[in-house]
Formats: C-alpha cells, structure tokens, sequence
C-alpha cells in the first residue's frame, strides 16, 4: 500500500515529510529530498532546519499542529538544484490526525516548476520591455539634473545643453574657469544625444606629455616606436560611436593641432605607424579655460583649428555670478557628504548661507565642493554655522595685491566708498545682491550704505 | 568565556521589479553578480550568518542567521503576500537609483507590510549607484523617506559590492538591538 501511494505522490510530483509533536522529521516520502533540491537530509533534522521559510511563521505551524489552524501554505518557494536549474515548489501544513492522539505535521510539497516556470517566462518579457522603456526614457534625465541651480544663467546652460543635444554630430567647444563644470557639462551633452552605452570617452590634454598625447589619441601599431610592442587603439577608436571630450585644448601642441584639425575635417586618421586610414563616427567636445582668442594672438593655438571648434561655443558662469544657486549646490553637496560620513547634517544656518553668497568663489564648484566636505566633517549640530566654513580667500585677505595704499596726499574715504558702490551695481546691472556679493557685504549692510550715501538708485 | 547565541530573523526584501533586489542578496550572500536580468516569482529564501555581534543590552554576543526572503514583484496584496510579510522583522526597500518611478511604487506596498508587521524594522536602498555618477544623484527622496520612517538609508551596488555588506550588517545590528 505504502508503494502505492509513493507511486501516486511521485507521479503528481509530490512528496510528503511527517514532523512528530516536536517537530522533527519522522517519517518521508523516497522523492522528498529531490523535490526540495536538497542533497542530504539528516533523518531526526527539526523542521526549521529543512524548511528556514517558516522561522518567522513559527505560531501558524503551530496553530496547524495542534489543529487550531486548518493548513498553512507558502507558494511558489525557489529552490536551486546542485546543477544550478531553477525549481519552484508549493508547501502545504496539515495536521495529521492518527489513532495515538499525539499530533503531528504533514508537509506536503508539490513541484510546481513546469507552470510556474511559464509564468516566469511571461513576466521576464515583460519587465525587460518595461526596463527597457525605462531605460531610454530616463536616459540623459539624471545628467540634466545634474546640472543644479534655478538662476537664469544656469536655466541658460540648461537651454543650450538641450539644444546641442539635438545635433549629434557639431563640435561643441565649453569655456569657463577652472571648476565650472565643464566635464560635468560634457557629460550631460553626451547622455542626452547619445544611445545608451555610448562611450564616453575623455583625456586631460594637459596631464599627459605631448609626446605620448599623439599615441593616445590616434593609437599605434606595433613597431611604430621602441616601446610598440603591439598595436593599440587610440581614443579616437575608443570613442566611435560616442563622445570624445578633450579636456583643456588649448594646452595641445601646434603639431597635435595640425593633425586633429584635419581628423575633424575628414573625419578619418592614421594610427601611428600606419599607412592604413581609419574612420570614425564621434561627437568632439573640446574645453578650455582659457581664452582661446588670445592664445590664437599670441601663436600659441591655430585659428584654423579655433574656427572649426568654435562652431557652438558654451561659456560656463563662474559661481561667483549664480547668485542663491550657491545655496541650492551647497545643500547637494552636504547631503551627499553627510551620507558618505554618515551624520546628521541637513543644512545651513543662516550664517553660513551668508557667508558662502559673500564669497567670491575664485576655484568655483570645485571649491565649494571642498569647502562643504570639510564643514560637514567638522559641523556638530544638524546644520553647519558659519563658523565651519573655511574659505581659502580668508587666509589671503593680508596678501599685498590686497593691500590698500594710502597715496601721500590723502584721500576722501567718503567719495571712495560711495565711487565703490556705484562701480559694484554697475558691475552687477544694478542687481542689488550681487553688488553687496562684490563688496563682501551682507545686503543689508550694502543697503544701509547706499541709505547713507543718498545714492538714490 | 564569553556564551554566544544563535538567533534567526527573517527580513523581507521589498522593491519593484528591476531594482536588485536578488543581485544585492546574491552578491551578500555568494559574493557573485550575474549581469543578465532574471525576475523572481514568488519568493527565494537564502541565509547567512553574521560575525558575533556584542549584544551590550542583553550582556552576550550573538550570532545572527539572516534569514532573507527575496520577494518577486507584489502586483496584488492577497493571502499568499501575507504569509511571505508573516514574521518578518526587518525588511530592506530597495529602489533603482536611475528609475525615480519605482520611489512611488513601493508606497502601497510598505504600508501592507508594516500594517503585518509594525514593529519591523527598516532600511531604505537606493541599488545601481555605478551607473550614476554621485554628483548625479538626487538623494532628496531618501532623506525624505528615512526621516519620514525614522529610519537610515544605503546607496548600494550589488554589480560592485559597494555598501552591499554595511547594509546587511546595518540591519541585522538593528535587529538585535531591538531584541
């Protein structure tokens, strides 16, 4: 009779274990461990050893033990197999009523991978897809969020970068101080015009030697110096299909101009030591800070060069002139510090805004960036006060470019300071804020000045 | 010497389709990463145990089985959900730091598993931080969750490691803390 049933249970792909009043294994099917993908079972195991999917459903089994609970059941239970198929089971409790009184547990376990297995194959589809979709839509979202700030200039940026992104194949040449972001910006470019997995592929034309510049650029083939021991692809292969961001352009040599001039006009280069030309499909973003005009002046950059890069030119503002975007910056940066160093910090005292929109920003967004991670190290509260921020300027106040020197006949004080404010909101377009920012005053002290002065504006 | 103990606790991992949930466990618990997408269905149970953790409110160090129960995709709250929420004392809600869409998804479903289990406790996971750069990342929504939750939040990626072992320890910490 017992083989009977085994037969029974074996062809409905099921298999039973029978747990005693303490819940260990008493009794089991032959096809029990093969059908919960165990290799071995110790035949006195307890049933959280066998089963670790009820700790944690401790009361219901047993509620279903001592028959209070009719059947306690978990679906869909994923088991590997030793070869590393996957296996899918559904587990039933039952109270197993016999002629001794003393219960006991009957665990009945059903292989359900056929079907279930179906409906996985169903639903992978379907979330591929909407992974997919998902993908290429959000694709290019984070990199335009990226660029952080609400002033006009960088709703500007933002423009522009939305623009150029709908032309894929221009030359795009950014210009800004050091710390502007342009690498930042790059990137945005590239992620909202490019495909996904596009690369992206970028070099510091001044952190490598000019000499080794050409390798990188338009790679080698083997024996084509010394040290050639094999061919390598240069960047410009490296980036086909994507971006190539060539960081502080104008450090390149006339010669290394002369020969990008003439990719960028056909589009085609050979390696070195080839006689074999290549061609690629890139988007070239060039960036400088400094001011290529003059470098074209002064023969230090060629103006064939600088007229094929300065098809689209986007300057990028200094933070100096972003007015409360400093604010908005700031706050990113200590939320991201303040989860890297994990502490409390969630913002800035009243203070500490003041100084930091005081502040000239000469190293720009790098230099905030800077400035925060050290204030969210050392802030105590949940916010950082003025004190915790250390500006680099602070220590150069005493400098002698700073020094004022009293000319040998006097001066009026009064004309001066009134002649000072006049030029700083003429700088800043009568923006009141900005003026007090280039003074280094709060704005209502820069008010109160100008109510001195009766500088009726 | 020093009597150590060895308790189990069942934490439930939470989170749309996609978001990493299976890769943060595989990597937690295997030290691996499989780039192919493959969706749960139902629920995959695996295990580890923790390095002796120094209970100092109960005076005893104690070894802490994880017991973590992978959920697939809830589309419907149903009895079969229940018994997965059933005894869960901790539960990890992980989103997909380059889909803002599944923050709003997992809404409904946090609140189902904290009505089942109200004294759990929680960890927020923002997972796939290598495909983002961290400038990139807009962590507002965390701050506003773990706040909300009074609760901490990790940026993880199952691809690279990063912070996948400091979550779990994080939470099993927790755990025993609450005991």
């Amino acid at each position: 009779m017992a083989n009977f049933f085994e037969q029974i249970f074996k062809e409905k792909k099921l298999a039973y274990a029978i747990f005693d009043h303490d819940l260990i294994l008493s009794e089991r099917s032959r096809n029990f461990a093969q059908t919960i993908q165990s290799s071995s079972i110790d035949p006195r195991s307890p049933i959280w050893d066998i089963f670790p999917e009820l700790i944690g459903s401790e009361d219901q089994v047993y509620e279903v033990l001592y028959n209070r609970q009719k059947k306690y059941e978990l679906e869909k239970i994923n088991k590997y197999s030793e070869s590393g198929k996957l296996h899918y089971y559904q587990l039933t409790l039952l109270n197993l009523k016999d002629t001794s009184y003393v219960p006991k547990l009957l665990c009945v376990v059903a292989d359900t991978t056929a079907e279930t297995s179906l409906e996985q194959a169903i639903r992978q589809q379907k979330y591929e897809i909407e992974l997919l979709q998902a993908s290429l839509s959000s694709y290019g979202q984070y990199s335009s969020n990226s660029i952080l700030g609400e002033s006009k200039r960088i709703q500007e940026v933002r423009e522009i970068v939305g623009k150029i992104a709908r032309i894929r194949n221009t030359t795009v040449l950014l210009q800004g101080e050091s710390g502007t972001g342009k690498n930042l910006i790059a990137r945005a470019i590239h992620q909202t015009s490019m495909l996904p997995k596009t690369p992206f592929v970028e070099i510091n034309c001044a952190s490598i030697p000019s000499t080794l510049l050409e390798s990188e650029i338009f790679g080698y083939e083997k024996g084509a110096f010394t040290n050639a021991l094999m061919s390598k692809k240069g960047l410009l292969e490296e980036a086909d299909g994507g971006t190539l961001f060539l960081d502080e352009i104008g450090e390149l040599s006339l010669s290394l101009q002369a020969k990008f001039l003439t990719f960028l006009e056909t589009k085609t280069f050979r390696r070195l030591g080839s006689t074999h030309e290549k061609s690629v499909n890139i988007r070239v973003i060039a960036a400088t800070n400094k001011d290529l005009k003059e470098a074209v002046g002064n023969n230090e950059f060629r103006q064939d060069l600088f007229f094929r890069i300065d098809v689209v030119t986007l300057k990028l503002p200094p933070l100096r002139e972003l007015e409360n975007d400093v604010i908005i910056i700031a706050n990113h940066f200590i939320h991201l510090f303040a989860y890297d160093f994990r502490k409390k910090v969630k913002g800035l005292t009243n203070n500490a805004k003041s100084k930091l929109l005081n502040y000239s920003w000469p190293g720009n967004v790098r230099e905030l960036r800077n400035v925060i991670e050290r204030a969210v190290i050392f802030a105590e509260g949940d916010k950082i006060d003025a004190n915790d921020i250390i500006l680099t300027e602070e220590k150069g106040i005493d400098e002698p470019s700073h020094r004022f020197t009293l000319p040998d006949n006097g001066l009026s004080l009064f004309e001066i300071e009134k002649n000072l404010l006049l030029d700083a909101l003429a700088k800043a377009n009568g923006n009141q804020s900005r003026a007090a920012r280039l003074l280094g005053l709060t704005l209502d002290t820069f008010r109160y000045r100008i109510k001195k002065y009766h500088l009726n504006l | 010497m020093d009597k150590q103990i060895k308790i189990s606790k069942k934490i439930c991992m939470l989170g749309t389709f996609g978001v990493g949930k299976t890769s943060l466990v595989r990597r937690f618990v295997y030290d691996k990463f499989d780039e192919k997408y493959l969706s749960t269905i139902g629920v995959q149970i695996s295990q580890k145990q923790l390095p002796p953790m120094k209970n100092s409110s109960a005076g005893r160090t104690e070894r802490l089985n994880l017991i973590l129960w992978d959920l697939a995709q809830i589309e419907k709250f149903n009895n079969v959900i229940k018994n997965y929420f059933r005894g869960s004392q901790g539960a990890i809600i992980v989103f997909d730091v380059t889909r803002l869409k599944t923050f709003k998804e997992t809404d409904v479903l946090l609140k189902s598993y904290l009505e089942m289990n109200p004294k759990s406790k929680l960890v927020f996971v923002g997972n796939k931080t290598d495909l983002v750069k961290s400038s990139e990342l807009d962590l507002e929504q965390f701050l506003r969750l773990s706040e909300s939750y009074q609760t901490s939040y990790f940026l993880t990626s199952a691809k690279t490691g990063k912070n996948v072992g400091q979550l779990f320890t994080h939470i099993g910490k927790l755990l025993l803390e609450a005991d």
